[in-house]
């Protein structure tokens, strides 16, 4: 049978990007200028989807006032190793080309109409992210601006933009990927989309987890950190299509944030570099154990210590001034709400509490080396889709560099070679959901799922616990997974979310068995201390015949051209 | 108490909203030329449509459970 048949729509392009945010719209106009036909799909509308939609707090990080090789190092050390204990968590050479090409990605970005500069018209630089003194590589941007410029930059590059369109699965042929599936999220429309090259800017995956405000019944998506509609479709479209996936063991953790519904709380530790100050109830401020280790909130609640409580009362003006700021480049609504609930962040104290998982962005996602190619041939990842990148920063750079040199790629192989009996079988899993009568409805099963990753692997795992945990999802899995109901295409979004949660969740639980030690941040208190039979290695996950395989691999360290380059500059 | 509420006195029919809310909250009422809210359990409260409404028509207020 001819695509069109099978298909409401059949667009053929060279690059086809998944996801229009801060790494997909700049690869798209990059790309585009080397001559590609370049297709944007986006599940929002790229004018104000991703993470910086809305603002974001910072753009970092930078080698600014220190050596490539040197910010490489660094940030592994105190940043990678800090939280997750001593290893190589992420390919090297990957930061490598971060720190190597931050510099000119700004450049470009500027060129390309996109401003990275501040109301004074410089670079606003700022300390903190290595954690080094002098070193400024943190940069603030007003963020909330951006991503309708963004759009005009694509679209004026003659980018195909398909906005509210989801990617459902990738087609492949002999490990190469050949395009994707999709469906039209207002319409219905069965999409297939031929690619001579896919790159995945989908961002990162949260929803297995509750959101760090604990008391909502009904607004389930109101997740503080960064946007809530990331149900991680890029690391899943990219597993089942047999790509290897890094660290799904090791998510990351953080405060469970009361009042960030008033001020975002990501900004006012970091981004100018003066810390706030933490209280107990009483006034006193803690032992920092209590509030940065994983066992610490418990003790504290235990003792009678909590709740506790971040300041800014004793800032000065000018800082706060600056905070002010930040809130609001952060989030929109900041001082709305603020001043609905008439809480005044340069008075008012923050209650923070009991620490929990979050995500999986910066260590977590497709395994790609320093060009961002995946291990299937013609799909590249950038930004939080891929291991060892996240942020603002590494999607812009990630993206920017697969832009420059996918044509490159694309000019050596052929025309995608579309496996006709594949689009069919996605077909009928993709429209599936629409026929179900009857069946749950798919936040009920999301919920399933948080609670199941939430209770049963948490942040203190045990071997019985996960146990338990898998016997759930798999019991979920097969009394669910084919029931839940889309009454619209709207809801059929929805469903293949909730698909795409439950496949990751299941990984992240078999990986989280399968590692027997206690390691920075990962916890198991069946095993308290450190294997050395897991020194430099990760966890690699891909799906090969529909199984999934776990291997125990390493991240390649700094290639010694690298290293002999940066000597040479010097 | 909705937490996203248009006031249709001063609604324009511009559609900003319904094309740029991240969460597809809402949907377009094609007889009436104005926007619905659909799915207002599923808005994060990110202020897109709050903001980007040329006649600010939109309120978005945090619900009692987020309070």
């Amino acid at each position: 049978m001819a695509l069109d048949k099978i298909a409401d729509k059949v667009i053929d392009t060279d690059l086809l990007v998944v996801g229009g945010g801060t790494g997909g719209c700049p690869m798209a106009a990059k790309a585009a200028e080397q001559g590609l036909k370049v297709t944007i799909v986006e599940k929002s509308n790229t004018k104000r989807s991703g993470n910086v939609g809305h603002g974001i707090d910072t753009y970092g990080i930078f080698a600014h006032g220190i050596s490539v090789i040197d910010a490489v190092r660094l940030w592994q050390k105190k940043d990678m190793q800090g939280v997750n204990g001593p290893g190589r968590w992420v390919n090297s050479n990957i930061d490598y080309v971060l720190f190597k090409q931050g510099f000119w990605a700004l450049d470009e970005l500027e060129r390309l109409g996109v401003p990275m500069k501040w109301d004074n018209g410089k670079y606003y630089w700022t300390p903190h992210l290595l954690r080094a003194p002098g070193v400024k590589a943190g940069l603030r941007v007003h963020w909330q601006n951006v991503k309708p410029i963004m759009t005009k930059m694509v679209k004026d590059r003659g980018v195909e933009i398909l906005n509210r369109v989801m990617v459902l699965d990738l087609l492949t042929k002999n490990n190469r990927v050949t395009g994707a599936t999709a469906v039209n999220t207002r319409t219905g429309e069965f999409i297939v989309i031929k690619a001579k090259a896919v790159a995945l800017a989908a961002g990162f995956l949260c929803r297995c987890f509750e959101p760090e405000t604990p008391t909502s019944y009904k607004y389930k998506f109101r997740y503080h950190y960064c946007p809530a509609s990331i149900s991680g479709d890029g690391f899943a479209i990219a597993y089942r299509a047999g790509a290897k996936l890094a660290n799904m063991d090791i998510n990351a953790w953080g405060f469970r944030i009361r009042d960030d519904a008033t001020i975002s709380f990501g900004n006012f530790p970091n981004n100018d570099g003066t810390p706030s100050k933490v209280f107990n109830w009483k006034g006193e401020e803690p032992p920092s154990y209590y509030y940065t280790k994983i066992a610490g909130y418990d003790e504290a609640e235990h003792i009678g210590m909590a709740p506790f409580y971040q300041s800014l009362n004793h800032l000065t003006d000018d800082y706060q001034k600056r905070l002010e700021l930040n809130y609001n480049d952060e989030w929109l609504l900041a001082f709305k709400t603020a001043e609905d609930r008439k809480f005044n962040p340069r008075t008012h104290w923050w209650e923070f509490g009991k620490n929990k998982p979050l995500q999986f962005m910066m260590p977590q996602g497709v395994a790609t080396d320093e060009h961002f190619r995946s291990s299937v041939d013609g799909l590249y990842a950038v930004g939080d889709n891929a291991a060892g990148v996240g942020g603002a920063y590494g999607a812009c750079i990630s993206g920017l560099v697969v832009g420059d040199t996918v044509s490159s790629y694309i000019s050596e192989h052929g025309e995608p070679d579309i496996d006709e009996a594949q689009v069919e079988s996605q077909k009928q899993k993709a429209l599936a959901p629409l026929a179900v009568e009857d069946g749950a409805e798919f936040m009920d099963v999301e919920c399933a799922i948080r609670y199941i990753c939430e209770r049963y692997v948490g942040n203190m795992r045990s071997e019985g616990m996960m146990r338990e945990g898998v016997r759930r999802l798999n019991t979920l899995r097969r009394e669910f997974a084919n029931k839940i109901e889309a009454k619209n295409p709207h809801y059929l979004m929805r469903a293949h979310e909730v698909r795409n949660i439950m496949d990751l969740a299941e990984l992240h639980i078999h990986a989280c068995l399968n590692r027997k030690e206690t390691r920075g941040g990962f916890v198991r208190v069946d095993y308290p201390e450190m294997d050395p039979a897991w020194n430099q290695k990760v966890t690699l996950q891909r799906m090969e015949n529909g199984k999934s395989v776990l291997e125990i691999g390493e991240m390649p360290d700094l290639k010694q051209e690298y290293i002999d380059a940066e000597e040479g500059e010097k | 108490m909705a937490v996203v509420k248009i006031n249709y006195s001063n609604c324009i029919g511009c559609k900003k909203c319904y094309d740029l809310c991240p969460m597809d909250v809402f949907t377009w009422d094609e007889e009436e030329k104005r926007p619905v809210v659909s799915y207002e359990e599923e808005c994060w409260m990110c202020g897109i449509c709050w903001m980007d409404c040329p006649k600010r028509t939109i309120d978005i207020r945090l619900p009692a459970s987020n309070w």
